[in-house]
């Protein structure tokens, strides 16, 4: 097994490698973009070229990423060419808010759509009718209409919670709580409506199939056929639609932060590439692929764990 | 093309647009001005505090990297400026209680008052001042270039700096009321730190535990700052949103004081017990007939040609539909409470494609002509009544996709002969360097005229401020009458602030700073 997760590690590093270098070589064509936005309107051309200079634009562009990733492996991510924050501490700090929300939406999304969906599989009638409706409300009712019914009832009506901004966890550990609630449940409610479809459709073809009914003849209580055996075989294509999701909440939390004035992950790689701060796209460039990597390998773990038919290792 | 769609487009669009032109327009301003004498009474003695939204993230705190519009609000509040623009946007001492130019206007004196002090405690002197300023006008950067008229900079005693010119500048004194004008510690300033937290000597300091660079400024008031009596909070949080609606629901939900509202909400802000105070003007949309001189475009050189792109646009109808009536239709590319604006132009290109086609027959180009112009993050909402406009009267657009940290490059790269921006009003020196000067951001081409020359020569050497006026509207009244650009509309904003706070910000004065807030409770 560790030599497989050595393996895929490896594959991970070198797609960061493709990635990064693929990223800095596009944004090698806005060079001269970022020097004049450094510079700002009232400029000379020999302001232009010291600018060009200081910041190494003048060398070959394989020198400058090398230089970057020399810099990397030495655990300096280089500063953001716009506000001078270090690059590292700034992506780490607005990738925790983005974490912290996506994290525990999906924490949250796997045990609501779990349960919903072996009920849903297991009892039928009303209560499977009742469980696709809630799935199909999720899926057509556009998060951010909740998001702002919630704010208007929530933030602004009650003041229960905070319309805005974010409080980090080690600061005041329930303002933290209150700060994502919001966009926890808006997350929540697309998320488990993709992945309650998904378990209750994989059980339902696991429960129809002869293991079950020779588990069943042998007197194996209804309990732990579900929870033992189906299950642990549905979970399969469930964990994978489940990374999706996690991407996919990644991706669309750009959304939730606008939305919420989060300080977090999207809205700053967003604001970067906006602003042509190389340095930083580079760095969130890194981090994203590393995550995404990570996802993927710890998924298709899980699955070997909860399924030794699925182990690829 | 359905009205109804254009509109909420539009609508959508005009937020997304300004946001951007902050982003990317150096000199783009959020309206602000100084407090009127209320202030004063309140002093330092008050212990309000200021809750309030900006758009976008400040850049470095380095003097020679600030940038300014909503970014000031930070810089401004950590820093003192040698001297300060008032509510009138006339110039008034600050940190330079005094100042003289000699006669032939190539060296400034400035005195400095005393018993200022540094956060840390240190005095302020001369030594520091020519320091910072030496600094920024040797470090590339964005306020370089705001002292490139400046030679050499003295201090031959702890109160005097001197500022020798290589030759007249008008927006000298300007820009060291801007951040070209920040004092700092020289001796700290290259610290890597000091981007982020400097020693400064301005009325307020960052609250290092509780700010978190590019979300949330916290700055404390400094009781031993000299004039702390202007500045009624104890504590400015400044918090970077970038969604209208967002700040809408924190406004609401009592997260902050103040905050821009859109026309639409302003309603609903009012029931809530909000007080609003609208700026007619704060950006400007101009289609920039940047290669007027027809270097890449030969028909832009025609005076009729852009007379014709002049009258091709139904400007009224613009603000009513585009920005819902925030804003104000214009012919003038400068700043309406500033010294060149002149209402008696505002009739000068009456909408009317039917004359604009007969001016294009008339220069020869009765089957008009193409042009292709860059779109940006600025442009998108615009494009499609722009195309309109101009295709009625034979000028064929094509917009060509430019990414948006390029947006403001692409004025400068030479490759679009036209190019819409939305810039942010200035006081007039500025908008005149920016617009006309040989190196101005907006003159790519740097394109001259003689007659403009001579006017800006005249006004840079003009030190009687009426004769100075008059000058401005001359120069003013020359662009309009050669249509050197197609200005279409002043963007304003509207700013909401709860009870017990009041915003005394007109437009005159461009700079986004705390002064332009008051505690009235």
């Amino acid at each position: 097994m560790i030599p497989y997760i050595l393996r895929r590690f490896g594959a991970g590093i070198l797609l960061a490698l493709l990635v990064t270098l693929i990223t800095f070589t596009l944004l090698s064509f806005s060079f001269d973009a970022v020097v004049r936005a450094r510079l700002g309107s009232a400029t000379t051309p020999e302001a232009v070229a010291a600018m060009t200079a200081t910041l190494g634009f003048d060398r070959p562009v394989l020198v400058q990423y090398f230089d970057w990733l020399g810099g990397v492996l030495r655990g300096d991510f280089g500063t953001s060419l716009f506000t001078s924050e270090p690059v590292g501490p700034a992506v780490a700090s607005r990738l925790a808010v983005t974490l912290s929300v996506v994290l525990v939406a999906l924490v949250i999304t796997v045990i609501i759509s779990v349960a919903l969906g072996v009920v849903a599989a297991t009892r039928g009638g009303v209560v499977d009718r009742l469980a696709q409706a809630a799935s199909l409300f999720g899926y057509v009712v556009p998060g951010l209409l909740i998001a702002i019914v919630l704010v208007v009832v929530f933030a602004i009506n009650l003041r229960l919670l905070p319309a805005t901004g974010y409080t980090p966890f080690n600061v005041n550990p329930s303002k933290w709580a209150a700060t994502i609630t919001i966009p926890v449940i808006v997350l929540v409610i697309a998320g488990a409506a993709n992945i309650t479809a998904q378990v209750r459709g994989t059980m339902i073809d696991e429960l129809r199939k002869d293991y079950v009914r020779t588990l069943r003849t042998r007197g194996i209580s209804t309990r732990s056929i579900v929870l033992k055996h189906a299950l642990r075989n549905a979970a399969g294509p469930a964990l994978t639609v489940l990374s999706f999701e996690f991407i996919t909440m990644l991706g669309g939390a750009l959304i939730i932060e606008k939305v919420f004035a989060l300080p977090g992950f999207g809205t700053f790689a967003f604001n970067s590439s906006l602003q042509g701060d190389i340095t930083v796209i580079m760095g969130i460039t890194l981090f994203s692929v590393l995550l995404v990597v990570s996802i993927n390998l710890l998924v298709d773990l899980v699955n070997g764990w909860l399924n030794p038919k699925a182990r690829i290792f | 093309m359905d009205t109804r769609m254009t509109r909420s487009r539009f609508r959508c669009g005009i937020a997304a647009a300004f946001t951007a032109a902050v982003l990317f327009t150096s000199t783009a301003c959020a309206g602000g001005s100084e407090p009127e004498e209320a202030n004063a009474t309140n002093g330092a003695s008050s212990n309000a505090k200021l809750a309030l939204a900006v758009t976008a993230a400040p850049a470095s705190l380095d003097p020679a990297q600030l940038q300014e519009g909503q970014q000031s609000y930070v810089w401004g509040s950590v820093f003192d400026t040698l001297l300060y623009v008032d509510n009138d946007g006339k110039l008034q001492p600050n940190a330079a209680e005094s100042w003289k130019f000699s006669d032939d206007g190539l060296s400034l004196s400035l005195t400095l008052r005393e018993g200022m002090t540094f956060s840390n405690g240190d005095t302020v002197t001369a030594k520091e001042v020519a320091g910072t300023l030496e600094r920024t006008r040797t470090t590339p950067g964005q306020q370089q270039g705001k002292l490139a008229a400046v030679a050499s900079i003295e201090a031959p005693n702890n109160r005097t700096v001197v500022l020798k010119l290589k030759q007249p500048e008008p927006a000298l004194l300007t820009n060291l009321a801007l951040a070209a004008g920040v004092i700092g510690d020289p001796d700290t300033l290259n610290e890597k730190t000091s981007a982020l937290d400097p020693t400064a000597s301005g009325p307020y300091t960052l609250d290092k535990g509780a700010t978190v660079a590019g979300t949330t400024y916290v700055l404390n008031r400094r009781d031993d700052y000299w004039n702390a009596k202007a500045y009624p909070f104890k504590t400015v949080t400044v918090r970077v949103i970038q969604d209208r609606t967002a700040v809408f629901n924190a406004l609401q939900a009592g997260e902050l004081d103040a905050g821009n509202v859109d026309p639409a909400q302003v309603k609903q802000i009012e029931g809530a017990g909000f007080k609003t105070t609208k700026v007619e003007a704060q950006a400007v949309a101009n289609l920039v007939l940047a290669d007027r001189a027809g270097t890449l475009l030969k028909p832009l050189a025609d005076e009729r040609v852009r007379k014709a792109i002049n009258m091709a646009f139904d400007r009224e109808k613009m603000v009513q539909q585009v920005l819902r009536g925030s804003g104000k239709a214009t012919v003038q590319i400068f700043n309406p409470k500033g010294a060149a604006y002149d209402a008696a132009l505002e009739g000068s290109y009456k909408f009317d494609p039917a004359a604009a086609k007969k001016l294009m027959a008339d220069a020869g180009y009765a089957d008009g002509f193409d042009v292709t112009m860059p779109a940006t993050v600025i442009s998108k909402s615009f494009e499609p009544l722009i195309t309109q406009a101009l295709g009625d009267i034979g000028i064929r657009v094509t917009w060509e996709p430019v990414p948006p940290q390029n947006a403001a490059a692409a004025v400068s790269s030479k490759k679009y002969p036209m190019v819409f921006f939305l810039d942010g009003l200035n006081v007039t020196q500025r908008e005149l360097q920016n617009n006309f000067s040989d190196a101005g951001f907006l003159n790519p081409f740097g394109s001259k005229y003689p007659e403009l020359t001579e006017l800006i020569t005249q006004v840079s050497l003009e030190r009687d401020e009426a004769k100075a006026t008059e000058l401005y509207k001359k120069i003013n009244a020359f662009v309009v009458e050669n249509a050197l650009d197609a200005p279409l509309f002043y963007v304003g904003t509207i700013w909401a602030t709860k009870d017990g706070i009041e915003y005394l910000g007109d437009g005159s004065n461009t700079l986004s700073t705390i002064r332009a807030f008051n505690a009235t409770k």
